[in-house]
């Protein structure tokens, strides 16, 4: 922490790729100087090939301010994109965006249909597929490390499996299919990441092909589900009916590709970047082990910390007013979800990881309104169920080596963190 | 006697209720709850709060 230089405002550009691999205390510092001295400041946007530039857009780093906007959707709205600071297509928009960039009424219906596949009842009959997984995920990375020279890749061998095969399991998802889920949803929140997408010039290519790629999955999925229901999520959406209605091909395919990629990116990284969190801070980890009563608030803290989505945009439908400050309509806001948790007005002493922090209203599932997370309770469970296990099983993992950042905006999130099992040797 | 009231235009069947005070709140058929009298205080409060859309009130 004591590497982080002071930073001054004229030199802060959120739009500047490099900001995001920087280390979470650089960007903390950046975040804390916005929140107290330019709560909405305003940001050229970043250059994306091939779609027009526009005018810019806020940067809201305060929680009131986050909260407000989030709760009044008909004044901030998410229809013209919501997880883009370009306005893209609105064919790709809605495509990519799903729910995420759909106003009422439209959200309002699919997200009643699709919401009956995720209530707390429906996913209590997950919990031991949950289990089962984390089990045998846990299992073979020690296995691996013991095959090879005691060490393992947090991400690739605990947290990316996690959430993946719970995800392709909802959803029925083939075996054989579910290397290519992981690789593609990785293109597609990649935020053009170069390990990822290799030529900048081709992102909204790639983007294009992985989603290409996995609508096709999905009108295979849908078409074998139609003839031969099962119980799985496929089945639900294929079938569910609200007010008569069902949803079209067209929003199968991009809710599927909601699930697959937000179900996927979002809780890999918060459990990689929890691991990493609880490494920093062993006190809190050592508390976590002995004492597995607090899992309840400490998953909400290692949501808080880690905040894995780091903005969702929304879009001034009319002169707005917030905080005293007017804005015309057509304004883009950024609601910077990491820093709001950090906000010392809502959390007393911000920068503290606390396993015990009650109550703990973080907006790491999004602030209060109608876009709040849909998987929040899944994330939760996986999350929970993972740590408990890796505390039971893997009391010896130690991170070994810097964490790889992903350079994205959008997901705050980690591509490698090595670790070694020290009770191998 | 404290009651719950469910506005279910508003509600979005996110679950939250269910999760934080499963004895009170049951997601019906089109995911938004059904409360189960009689409502202790000291529970629901929580729920309440933790609404995503504001979707619950207390009423006496």
């Amino acid at each position: 922490m004591s590497s982080v230089s002071t930073p001054t405002l004229d030199a802060i550009d959120l739009s500047d790729r490099e900001f995001w691999g920087a280390p979470p205390e650089q960007r903390h510092a950046v975040f804390d100087l916005l929140r107290r001295e330019s709560p909405f400041a305003f940001f050229a946007e970043p250059v994306v090939p091939y779609i027009p530039v526009g005018p810019g857009y806020h940067a809201v780093t305060r929680y009131a301010d986050v909260e407000a906007i989030s709760c009044q959707p008909a004044l901030f709205a998410s229809g013209s994109g919501a997880v883009s600071i370009a306005d893209m297509p609105p064919d790709l928009n809605e495509f990519y965006g799903s729910l995420i960039s759909m106003d009422d009424p439209r959200h309002g219906k699919i997200r009643r249909i699709v919401a009956k596949a995720f209530t707390p009842r429906v996913l209590e009959g997950l919990v031991g597929n949950v289990q089962a997984v984390v089990d045998d995920v846990v299992a073979r990375a020690r296995q691996r490390a013991a095959d090879g020279d005691g060490t393992i890749d947090v991400v690739a061998d605990l947290a990316a499996p996690i959430p993946l095969r719970v995800i392709c399991d909802m959803m029925g998802i083939p075996d054989g299919d579910r290397a290519m889920v992981l690789h593609q949803s990785n293109v597609i929140l990649s935020g053009g990441d170069p390990e990822l997408v290799e030529d900048e010039e081709l992102m909204v290519t790639a983007f294009l092909k992985a989603g290409e790629v996995l609508a096709g999955l999905m009108t295979r999925l849908a078409v074998e589900r139609r003839a031969r229901p099962t119980d799985d999520l496929t089945t639900a959406l294929v079938t569910t009916e609200v007010d008569g209605e069902r949803l079209t091909s067209q929003e199968i395919a991009s809710f599927f590709i909601l699930l697959l990629v937000a179900g996927n990116e979002t809780t890999r990284n918060a459990i990689s970047q929890g691991v990493l969190a609880l490494s920093e801070h062993p006190a809190e980890r050592d508390r976590w082990a002995a004492d597995p009563g607090i899992t309840r608030t400490a998953v909400e803290e290692v949501v808080r910390w880690t905040s894995p989505i780091t903005w969702m945009r929304r879009t001034a439908t009319q002169d707005v007013e917030l905080s005293g400050q007017e804005f015309p309509a057509g304004s883009k806001f950024l609601l910077f979800y990491g820093a709001a948790n950090r906000d010392p007005a809502v959390f007393a002493d911000p920068h503290r990881f606390d396993l015990t922090r009650d109550p703990n209203p973080h907006v790491g599932f999004g602030s209060r309104g109608p876009h709040f997370c849909l998987g929040a309770h899944l994330a939760r469970r996986e999350i929970g169920v993972a740590f408990q296990a890796f505390a039971r099983e893997l009391p010896d993992l130690e991170v070994c080596g810097e964490p790889a950042r992903l350079q994205s905006s959008f997901v705050n999130g980690l591509k490698r963190l090595p670790a070694r099992l020290t009770g191998l040797r | 006697m404290t009651r719950v009231v469910v506005d279910r235009e508003v509600c979005m069947g996110a679950g939250v209720c269910e999760m934080e005070a499963p004895e009170v709140f049951e997601l019906d058929a089109d995911g938004v709850p059904q409360v189960h009298e009689p409502v202790d205080l000291a529970v629901v409060e929580t729920a309440v709060r933790a609404c995503p859309t504001g979707a619950l009130q207390l009423m006496d």
